[in-house]
């Protein structure tokens, strides 16, 4: 198995992994830095648990090739608060309107909806539903986390 | 009543901060110090012999740490029918029948070792069709049954038979009867966590499994069960759940993959992970139980039912789980979903080499509310009654016994038809036919416990400390619900505290008193009722403290500044006020005089109280701790499958009006209105969560989900096929709650985790017949079977 | 257990070297959303991947008389440019339908054609655009038609040892109104059950030169060339959109069939109705700009 060092900045860090070079970003991210926020809802890009922000982007971790990460910024859950422990309030919103309920999804969810609000926090609905159209869930029925994700961008601006 | 401070309140789910943060630890992220990882090798066919594995190749690869075989394990048949075995040694039933196990080093390692395993199978004929299955040339699924004695046919020996009046009797009394053929089909629970455990053996071989389950006691009595067979009797087990990933069903039953890494943990010495691929939770987990219906109903000139009669056939695949328990909860909509006299009800559960059920949101209610429902429509439209009017006429109301002897305490079912027919502008819409229309559906659901074993009662500790610290030990399972918050409100509320002051521990039984299960909508029924009583008991024991200690602690300051200032003058204070904890209560973390709340000196913080009842010196410590066990007044049911098995029942109606492309038979719907009878709402907004979710759910059931099992095989393992909804396929749910107040719930709630699930399919399915004047009877209602009606009405006109 | 080496050249010489040093064992990925799932699906990877995202210099959107697109332009990109959604419309439609957000953000149009999936979402609305797919190799540069260059399910005309660099589509096209379909059972996340795209140029209210192309109908994306033809010079009625649609559906423009996603008898009845309903939209498009 052959490995490749990467170096990359993670939730504001600078990083460096040696892991083997067929490994994803997810699984770099759980197993090696033991972030474990990003969760393995399929393995195949078509849930969403494994969101994560790369550059910006919302992107599927799990078929992010580790190799391709050298030198970008990558935000996970993990990095979402402030170094203090406050919440952002995407976390606030969600946990205010019942966005969150088993929270399986709410990593890939709230990163999404960060990548989002990021550059638009005034994204209007057809915007939001869009940005989490890859996140599924089946608690909640996506009505309250639009909410939440509609309340936390009138918060961030 | 509406004077309480969190219950009753949108309480936000700070409590379960670590979900946003990425703290929270399921079973994906649990780990075990040495944790080994394990997977399973599945069949290749549907129905085959076994004629030989060869493990050899898989044992020698480096990592592996131990390979089995239904050879290498006691062959003990567990499930609720006790047929099947852990590993299939001989003969395969299933597409996904556990043949070989392997635990290694990392999930990687221990998959490819199942790629080396090599089996040999001799196909032998199969059956995929539960009609084809009855005949009596049909192969036989199982050749001997749990106690070896042979089997001569595939129909299990589990009739389910009700009878309540005399059916011939109701249709001499109708003026209009309708028969409709209604059929169901397999759907997926979707967890977005997938299934997994890690068992682990201590060294005398007590067992602990970390795992999801919502039955942490029904696992350790069925685990014992099984240990009493392998040689490991009396040995104790121990079940810890993580957080869960969502639940849906899919955690009611100890399932294969458990008793799995149990084997292969005994055999390592290690903890042992099972985790599975998303592939395998659409492969290998047991999904919602299918079912083919034939319903007659009748009703007299004034649209008064007359009788209702149902046969159903279930696929019951190759095994048993609790698929074929549902039409226990089948029998519930039945013979109690509007006021029916006479009723009679028969299920037949059909072993095939199809997959096999357990269960899924709702459990047979949402299977046989489309039955129940789609009928009623159609008598409606026979006895020119429009469907609204129809139920009123038939509605449940307070008071009434049903023939299954349940007894409806609170309802608010006639409010929920009112409401839905006002929001959905009901009588101006109906019966246009130009592609778009409007349709209704009502349920009927426990709300107050389920009396499925002989206890359905539920414990809960409560301790509070000399920091005014409450941790309740909780004996039921968080699958995401809310519970931690709505417990905390109602800790909070009943004992005077904040709740940020209350912590809560789920799913340990080494912990926990004991739960029946977190199913059948029950848990803020059961969980409150014992919050309530076990604070009360609490609550008790501090004021009793209190009298003793709050004139020792005022008397004690006022000895001190004595000694400070000598002219001091000790105040006269009515020491009766304190004398009685009958005359005392708690608000905001304070023992007070309820006549005198805002008394000077007798306003004591819980926190010190209890310090002062703890550290006494010499003499006796008091802590204060309650435990409660609440089981309600419920029955079993009997032989004849009729007793009041909850405390009280949900009722419900959804609306939904809907557009449909006569072109494309694509379906849009413009409104979901969805009213429930909650009793009291504990938390606004996590209700509204239920009830959004579960409508959600209810609409994919009805119009996009379905598993695609074509020979015994799953051809849609994975998102990418199976079509449950996205946030792009936007419902707009208007949520009404009806809370006429349930005197045996805690604070007045009611169950409402699978109510908003159950109707919506066949609110759809009128919905689409008022729009276009198809009826399409079988789930789901796909633009193909709209479009393919749609042409054949044409053809005929 | 999947074993593979990683590789990312920095030009297209670098890739070329190591095309011919690899030759078959090696395999090119872009943004990595088909061919990880399909190493993940069938447990089997090539020796090596030349991962092509280091040429970022193939990643534009211009418009210089003719439209060029880069092929490691993401479906983002496209999905966000303002020239592609007012003047390209159908390739807007398309990109922006593939799976979701996270897709789109690293899946590239280059990867989507050279793919060669029945279904893929950007290979109708490039048909009715008339574009072209620009081929590099050692041996220099070459163009192809789109409508050539699908060679089979799963194939392309493109040579092992060659890049796909651009997509050029004619300055014409300008004049031209388009819409792309996407059949599927729900908004997101879905492969079509089918894919219908259209482009018309029109003269008053008459069709003066149109397009149809149809994915998930043959084994390959196709043109619907007898019912273009049926269309030109015709008025945009009803009648004449029922027509085209029943053209397109028939064995003499498509091959539909039966599938795990969907039935042969079905998709035609989309078939029928959709031509209709994209040629209004594409002609929306025109009176629009």
């Amino acid at each position: 198995m052959k490995n490749v060092s990467v170096s990359f900045t993670l939730n504001g860090d600078p990083v460096t992994a040696e892991v083997p070079v067929t490994w994803s970003l997810l699984k770099t991210l759980r197993d090696h830095f033991e972030l474990t926020g990003a969760k393995k809802g399929c393995g195949v890009g078509e849930c969403g648990a494994c969101t994560v922000i790369v550059d910006g982007d919302a992107v599927n971790s799990c078929l992010y090739p580790i190799y391709e990460i050298e030198g970008k910024s990558v935000t996970t859950i993990e990095g979402v608060a402030e170094k203090d422990g406050t919440l952002h309030p995407i976390q606030t919103a969600f946990l205010e309107n019942n966005g969150v309920q088993c929270g399986y999804c709410t990593s890939g969810m709230i990163l999404s909806a960060k990548a989002l609000l990021d550059k638009n926090p005034d994204a209007t609905e057809n915007e939001i539903r869009t940005s989490i159209a890859g996140n599924f869930c089946r608690c909640t029925g996506y009505v309250q986390i639009v909410e939440a994700i509609e309340m936390a961008g009138k918060r961030m601006k | 009543m509406s004077d309480h401070l969190f219950v009753g309140k949108s309480v936000p789910r700070t409590i379960e901060a670590d979900k946003v943060t990425g703290k929270a630890v399921y079973i994906d992220d649990f780990k075990r110090p040495g944790m080994l990882h394990g997977k399973i090798l599945y069949s290749n066919y549907a129905h085959a012999r076994i004629k030989s594995i060869d493990t050899s190749k898989a044992k020698k690869l480096p990592g592996v740490r131990a390979v089995l075989t239904g050879q290498d394990i006691p062959d003990v048949r567990v499930g609720f029918l006790k047929d099947q075995t852990v590993l299939k040694k001989d003969v395969v039933r299933q597409f996904r029948d556990e043949v070989a196990a392997v635990a290694a080093v990392t999930p990687e390692i221990a998959a490819e070792a199942v790629d080396l395993i090599k089996v040999e199978y001799e196909e032998l004929p199969a059956v995929f069709d539960p009609f084809e299955a009855m005949k009596e040339d049909a192969p036989l699924v199982h050749e001997v049954d749990a106690r070896g004695r042979p089997v001569k046919s595939n129909i299990l020996p589990l009739p389910w038979k009700f009878e309540a009046g005399d059916i011939e009797e109701g249709r001499k009394k109708s003026a209009y009867m309708t028969t409709d053929n209604v059929s169901t089909t397999w759907v997926n629970q979707c967890c977005m966590g997938t299934s997994g455990c890690v068992a682990e053996f201590d060294n005398s071989n007590n067992l602990t499994l970390y795992n999801q389950t919502n039955v942490i006691f029904g696992h350790v009595g069925r685990i014992s069960e099984y240990f009493s067979q392998i040689g490991l009797r009396g040995k104790k087990v121990r079940v810890v759940n993580a957080i869960v990933g969502g639940s849906f069903g899919t955690k009611l039953d100890t399932d294969i993959y458990e008793f799995i890494s149990i084997q292969l943990a005994l055999k390592t010495r290690k903890p042992v992970k099972i985790l599975f691929e998303r592939e395998e939770e659409f492969r290998a987990l047991p999904p919602r139980q299918p079912a083919i219906f034939t319903i007659e109903q009748g009703c007299d000139k004034e649209g008064r039912l007359t009788f209702r009669k149902c046969e159903a056939i279930l696929d019951n695949g190759a095994y048993t789980s609790w698929g074929a328990t549902t039409p226990s909860v089948m029998i519930m909509p039945m013979s109690s979903l509007y006021r029916v006299p006479n009723v009679s009800y028969k299920a037949t559960c059909v072993y095939t080499n199809n997959i096999y059920c357990q269960a899924m949101r709702g459990y047979g209610n949402p299977q046989a509310t489309f039955a129940v429902e789609t009928s009623m429509d159609s008598l409606a439209e026979k006895a020119g009654i429009d469907p609204a009017e129809f139920r009123l006429i038939n509605r449940n109301r307070p008071g009434d016994e049903t023939p299954m002897r349940l007894k409806i305490t609170s309802c608010g079912l006639e409010e929920c038809i009112h409401s839905v027919k006002e929001k959905l502008k009901w009588d101006e819409k109906r019966g246009k036919r130009k592609g778009r229309g409007v349709g209704m559906a009502s349920l009927i659901h426990v709300a107050g416990g389920a009396r499925v074993t002989k206890s359905d009662g539920h414990g809960m500790m409560v301790k509070v400390d000399e920091y005014g610290h409450v941790d309740v030990i909780e004996s039921g399972t968080d699958q995401g619900q809310g519970s931690p918050t709505v417990i905390t409100q109602i800790v909070a509320e009943a004992l005077g505290v904040r709740p940020e002051d209350v912590f809560l521990t789920f799913g340990d039984t080494a912990l926990a008193l004991w739960d029946a299960g977190t199913h059948a909508s029950r848990h803020t029924f059961m969980a409150g009722n014992a919050a309530v009583r076990a604070c009360a008991k609490a609550k008790k024991q501090i004021l009793e403290m209190a009298v003793e200690y709050i004139p020792k602690l005022v008397k004690g300051g006022f000895k001190r500044k004595k000694r400070k200032d000598p002219d001091f003058v000790e105040p006269e204070l009515d020491y009766g006020l304190v004398s009685d904890p009958e005359n005392l209560d708690i608000r905001d973390r304070m023992v007070l005089p309820k006549s005198d709340p805002d008394h000077p000196y007798f306003k004591i913080p819980v926190s010190q109280i209890l310090r002062s009842g703890l550290h006494v010196g010499v003499g006796e410590s008091k802590v204060v701790v309650a435990e409660a066990f609440y089981d309600p007044p419920t029955e079993m049911l009997d032989r004849e499958l009729k007793g009041n098995l909850s405390q009280t029942y949900a009722f419900g109606t959804t609306g939904v009006e809907v557009e449909v492309d006569e072109e494309t038979g694509e379906v849009k719907i413009l409104n979901l209105v969805a009213a429930h009878d909650v009793g009291k709402a504990m938390n606004p907004t996590l209700l509204l969560g239920q009830i959004y979710g579960a409508a959600y759910t209810g609409v994919g059931y009805g119009l996009t989900e379905e598993i695609k099992v074509q020979n015994g095989r799953v051809m849609n393992p994975g998102f990418r096929d199976y079509q449950m909804l996205t946030a792009m396929d936007v419902v707009p749910i208007e949520p009404v709650v009806v809370e006429p107040l349930d005197e045996d719930g805690p604070y007045g709630a009611k169950g409402v985790g699978e109510p908003g699930l159950v109707p919506t399919a066949p609110a759809i399915a009128n919905a689409i017949y008022d729009a276009v004047g198809v009826r399409i009877r079988d789930l789901p209602i796909t633009p193909e079977k709209i479009l393919a009606a749609l042409k054949k009405k044409g053809k005929r006109n | 257990m999947i074993e593979y080496d990683y590789k990312k050249p920095e030009s297209l010489e670098e890739v070329f070297s190591l095309l011919k040093e690899y030759g078959t064992r090696a395999a090119l990925i872009a943004g990595g959303t088909d061919v990880m799932v399909k190493i993940r699906n069938t447990k089997r990877a090539p020796e090596v991947l030349i991962s092509l995202r280091g040429l970022k210099d193939l990643k534009y959107i211009k418009k210089n008389g003719n439209y060029r697109i880069g092929a490691l332009t993401t479906h983002r990109m496209l999905e966000r440019s303002p020239l592609v959604r007012t003047e390209l419309s159908a390739l807007h439609d398309g990109a922006s339908r593939i799976g979701s957000v996270q897709i789109r953000n690293v899946a590239t149009i280059g990867g989507n054609i050279c793919n060669a999936a029945p279904s893929a979402d950007t290979a109708g609305p490039l048909l009715v655009l008339d574009a072209q797919v620009v081929l590099e190799g050692p041996e220099g540069r070459r163009s192809v038609p789109l409508s050539e260059f699908f060679t089979g399910t799963y194939k392309t005309g493109r040579k092992q040892d060659e890049v796909l660099v651009e997509f050029e589509i004619p300055g014409k096209m300008e004049h031209f109104g388009s819409a792309y379909w996407k059949h599927s059972r729900r908004k997101a996340m879905n492969l079509p059950l089918l894919g219908i795209a259209v482009s018309l140029k029109l003269d008053g209210d008459t069709v003066s030169d149109a397009r149809i192309a149809l994915t998930v109908a043959a084994p390959t994306p196709i043109r619907a060339y007898t019912a273009e033809e049926f269309l030109k010079g015709k008025p945009l009625t009803d009648e004449v959109l029922k027509e085209a649609g029943k053209i397109s559906a028939s064995p003499e423009c498509c091959s539909v069939r039966d599938s795990l996603r969907g039935l042969a008898w079905h998709r035609k009845e989309i078939i029928e109705v959709y031509v209709g309903r994209m040629a209004k939209l594409a002609a929306e498009k025109i009176k629009n700009r």
